[in-house]
């Protein structure tokens, strides 16, 4: 098959690195999921109260983080964390180590930067919300708590739900960027194949290949989320 | 201004009083000591800006990544542009196997993309016999311009959806061919929705343009990493900072733009 070697792959050392660093790339992409969607739910919340110096503030994260590339919020995390203070002394060893590992600075760094996608996702589904639904939601006696958790939030998840996928997707994708700040994900272990075995189109097909299934499951997984909650009258409820 | 102050008003005043803590912080952190280091970093701004201590020549650095942005985004143009006619054949044969094109390039990290490419591209390329080296910013631009095309495309496919079937219907009672609707009632329509997905677009390749620094050019991460193996590790942080900004100070303008587009755009829906 143009000429390409796939011998390296029964190698069970090398499977056993794959399959290693995929799971570090789905639960990397799992975590920072969760935390951009607590984020974003909490700063779109925050939004809607109209505090003008609170809106600021939550506008000014969102910018600075939608306006530069997540490698280099990454490698500033990496790097500057430890130098900043955020060290702690190791026990064992007595050294100064800094507190927070790799794995954890690309965790910090791509919940921020997804976080920040996720409030401007929820903050355009609940601004389409209808003014007739708040009217009566009030009308009805709910608090402004109530109202959120209760009416707003599960009509304008089903309204950002395409943009949540949109968001979810470009984090599992950006997840690969942790392998820069040698993160053992996929990409890393990709890179520590080839560096053996020499293969490298054959390494990076295949890690193409395994990226792409795993954002296309991604995908189709969300979409199917959407079709299940779907209700009349709202996204694909029409 | 009248007093109390309407929401929009507090906000720009806040806006205003972060621009001005910050501000204030640096001078407080120049008076501290931390003078010394931004002397550092705007000593070396040309370096960052144009991969030349002096400024000039142009060889590397921020400018750089504009040049590969904007080159990316040619190709992408004219690859996306090919793709979306292809999506909207009416062709299966040609219709299926560009949705999956599509969707693969969609699907697939802009890193890994641009790693294929790197190793997947010969550094030679033989034409009639000559053996014709191909440098790694071209295999930089085919690797971005790959991603980027598609989304390119599902942008023109959108636009072109979101026209009114009625322009459709209209235009075949006026008797005019599937190709002349296409060019003279549909794509001029459809345009004007592209424009402000494209200027996210270009603002996200811009973006990751940032990522070329491991194809091993000159870029303005690479420079960045050569001029902070030889600084002490205070100055780290000023530099990254420094960095950072020159992306933000690139991209946000673009995005506010692209943002005011869009509301212009939103009331033309038939």
């Amino acid at each position: 098959m143009f000429g390409l070697d796939y011998s390296w792959l029964s190698d069970p050392v090398y499977q056993d690195w794959l399959l290693r660093g995929t799971l570090t790339t789905i639960g990397l992409a799992l975590a920072s999921s969760a935390i951009a969607i607590l984020i974003g739910a909490f700063g779109a919340l925050a939004l809607s109260l109209r505090i003008a110096w609170l809106d600021a503030l939550i506008e000014l994260f969102v910018e600075l983080f939608r306006n530069t590339p997540p490698l280099l919020q990454m490698l500033f995390f990496y790097f500057t964390l430890s130098t900043i203070g955020l060290r702690v002394t190791d026990p064992a060893t007595g050294l100064s180590v800094p507190l927070l590992s790799a794995f954890d600075c690309a965790l910090v760094s791509l919940s921020l930067f997804g976080g920040a996608l996720c409030i401007e996702a929820f903050r355009s589904g609940l601004e389409s919300l209808p003014h007739s639904v708040t009217e009566a939601a009030r009308s009805l006696g709910y608090s402004r708590w109530a109202r959120f958790r209760r009416i707003e939030m599960p009509i304008a998840s089903r309204i950002c739900l395409p943009a949540l996928t949109n968001i979810l997707t470009n984090l599992f994708k950006t997840t690969s960027q942790a392998s820069v700040i040698t993160v053992p994900e996929l990409m890393y272990y990709a890179g520590q194949i080839y560096n053996d075995t020499f293969r490298t189109a054959e390494v990076m097909l295949l890690v193409l290949l395994i990226y792409v299934s795993l954002v296309s499951l991604l995908s189709w997984g969300m979409s199917r989320i959407e079709q299940a909650l779907a209700f009349p009258g709202y996204g694909k409820g029409h | 201004m009248q007093w109390p102050l309407t929401y929009h008003e507090k906000k720009r005043a806040v806006q205003l009083a972060i621009v001005l803590a910050l501000v204030a912080w640096l001078a407080a952190d120049a008076l501290t000591g931390g003078a010394a280091n931004w002397q550092r970093v705007w000593l070396r701004l040309p370096l960052l800006l144009t991969g030349s201590g002096s400024g000039w020549p142009l060889t590397g650095g921020f400018v750089l990544n504009i040049f590969l942005g904007l080159c990316s985004m040619v190709l992408a143009a004219v690859m996306g542009t090919l793709l979306a006619f292809g999506m909207m054949a009416r062709n299966r044969a040609i219709r299926l196997p560009c949705f999956f094109i599509m969707n693969f390039l969609r699907n697939s990290p802009w890193l890994v993309l641009l790693f294929a490419m790197l190793y997947i591209i010969p550094f030679n390329v033989r034409l009639f016999g000559f053996s014709i080296a191909v440098p790694a910013f071209v295999k930089a631009v085919i690797g971005l311009a790959l991603p980027t095309g598609a989304n390119f495309a599902e942008i023109i496919r959108g636009a072109v959806q979101s026209i009114h079937s009625g322009q459709w219907e209209a235009a075949r009672a006026f008797g005019y061919m599937p190709m002349a609707i296409y060019w003279r009632i549909i794509l001029p329509q459809a345009l004007r929705r592209m424009i402000p997905g494209w200027m996210n677009l270009y603002a996200l390749l811009m973006i990751a343009t940032s990522l070329a620094t491991v194809t091993g050019i000159q870029d303005v991460i690479t420079t960045l990493n050569t001029l902070l193996s030889m600084e002490n590790e205070r100055v780290i942080v000023y530099f990254y900072i420094a960095t950072l900004f020159l992306f933000f100070a690139y991209c946000y303008p673009i995005a506010l733009l692209a943002r005011r587009m869009e509301q212009s755009v939103k009331g033309d829906a038939l």
